[in-house]
């Protein structure tokens, strides 16, 4: 009972919660067995719901509520393998989340109360409209080496597999593939150094 | 950068991640960290008890209290390194040990002689204990802390304290290897003080080293 005391007006019914985590986990699981379809699905559901939860509790520009939701999606992206398989999936995935927002308030000097709610708060609505960009991440990307940035750049623009890419400079796959996770944790950290 | 295109490259970036990952990272800083202080024990202290102190029931009362406080510590670290675990029963059980030790440790005190009691407490090493403790705390805390960096505590004054506490107590282990002390009422004070002022300097380091 203490349980649905503490639910706030406005969060979803249970049972969209439950769905919410069957949904999610099942995707979760395949993408840590190495499935980029799965992966791809759970961080564009995810994505979503993150815009939705910081829009509410952020409450500014939507730019600054984008580049917030692309921090999260890369740090869920790295910080992947915390996630114990035994457990829920959306609590770990709110308390993530949660986290990002508090160090976002934080790094702005911004005194602001993050309640710790149950995970419904992150899945109550979701939002697929993408916000304008302030482009934290492209000018991030700018100050990568140029090895670095092209190989992002034929992946993302040009959609070429990693393999191709690789090919096209004259690398092994397997180089071009340490290449482009070096550089997503380059990104990682440097999200939080240059607000830090 | 839109963010799906974001999503785009990161789903390049996938493979399959072992389970396990959280434990094997930290059982190896844990692991890598105590070697390097149990060099420093070896070769700067030497370690004096265990030639010819090993059978005796002081040195194991004080292997075993700081060993649990270890695993205890460990068990801390361990729970506050990913999102959204609870700390749960381990400050509990950190307790515990400590208050089963000052048992032990009044006991000890009322069955001496009032005049041999200020000597028993304070031993012939008091001074230097609890420094040393904090001292050889710092390289498997430096493990501890590369390690937590690379998982996601999302409470970091809280998780820096927790590897500050398994740090002083596994310092605390080995530390015992040399230090000559038999009394109870001196480990439960000048160990535990060194244990918990690596968990205070962990908790205010750690606030600011464990961001991600």
């Amino acid at each position: 009972m203490t349980r649905l005391a503490r639910r706030e007006r406005g969060d979803p019914p249970v049972l969209q919660q439950d769905q919410t985590e069957e949904r999610l986990r099942p995707l979760m699981l395949r993408s840590l067995e190495g499935d980029s379809g799965a992966h791809r699905q759970l961080l564009g559901t995810l994505g979503r719901y993150l815009r939705g939860y910081f829009a509410r509790r952020i409450g500014t520009t939507a730019a600054e509520v984008e580049d917030l939701v692309q921090e999260t999606l890369l740090a869920v992206h790295l910080k992947r393998d915390t996630y114990d398989r035994s457990l829920p999936f959306t609590p770990w995935a709110y308390a993530l989340a949660r986290y990002k927002l508090i160090d976002h308030f934080r790094r702005r000097n911004r005194s602001a109360q993050v309640p710790l709610e149950d995970a419904g708060a992150l899945f109550a609505a979701d939002d697929p409209e993408e916000g304008a960009l302030r482009t934290d991440l492209d000018r991030l990307l700018q100050r990568l080496p140029d090895r670095q940035r092209s190989l992002i750049e034929d992946v993302k623009l040009q959609g070429l597999s990693v393999e191709e890419a690789a090919r096209k400079r004259g690398v092994t796959a397997v180089s071009a593939r340490v290449m482009l996770h070096r550089s997503l944790k380059w990104l990682n950290q440097a999200f939080r150094d240059e607000n830090g | 950068m839109r963010t799906a295109d974001l999503i785009e490259l990161l789903a390049h970036d996938v493979r399959a991640t072992p389970p396990g990952a959280v434990g094997r990272k930290l059982a190896a800083a844990l692991a890598a960290g105590g070697l390097v202080t149990f060099a420093i024990v070896a070769l700067w202290l030497r370690c004096q008890p265990l030639l010819s102190a090993g059978q005796q029931p002081w040195f194991w009362t004080k292997v075993v209290y700081t060993a649990l406080l270890t695993v205890v510590g460990a068990v801390g670290v361990r729970r506050l390194s990913v999102p959204g675990a609870r700390l749960g029963a381990a400050p509990v059980a950190a307790a515990l040990v400590i208050l089963a030790m000052l048992g032990l440790a009044a006991v000890e005190i009322f069955s001496t002689a009032p005049a041999a009691r200020l000597p028993l407490w304070l031993g012939h090493s008091w001074r230097i204990c609890s420094p040393l403790i904090l001292l050889l705390a710092v390289p498997i805390y430096a493990f501890l802390v590369a390690a937590l960096r690379r998982l996601a505590p999302t409470r970091p004054a809280l998780a820096g304290a927790a590897a500050g506490f398994a740090a002083g107590a596994l310092a605390a282990t080995l530390y015992s290897l040399h230090c000559p002390e038999q009394a109870a009422a001196f480990v439960v004070t000048w160990y535990t003080l060194g244990i918990a002022a690596a968990t205070g300097l962990g908790a205010i380091t750690g606030n600011r080293l464990l961001r991600w």
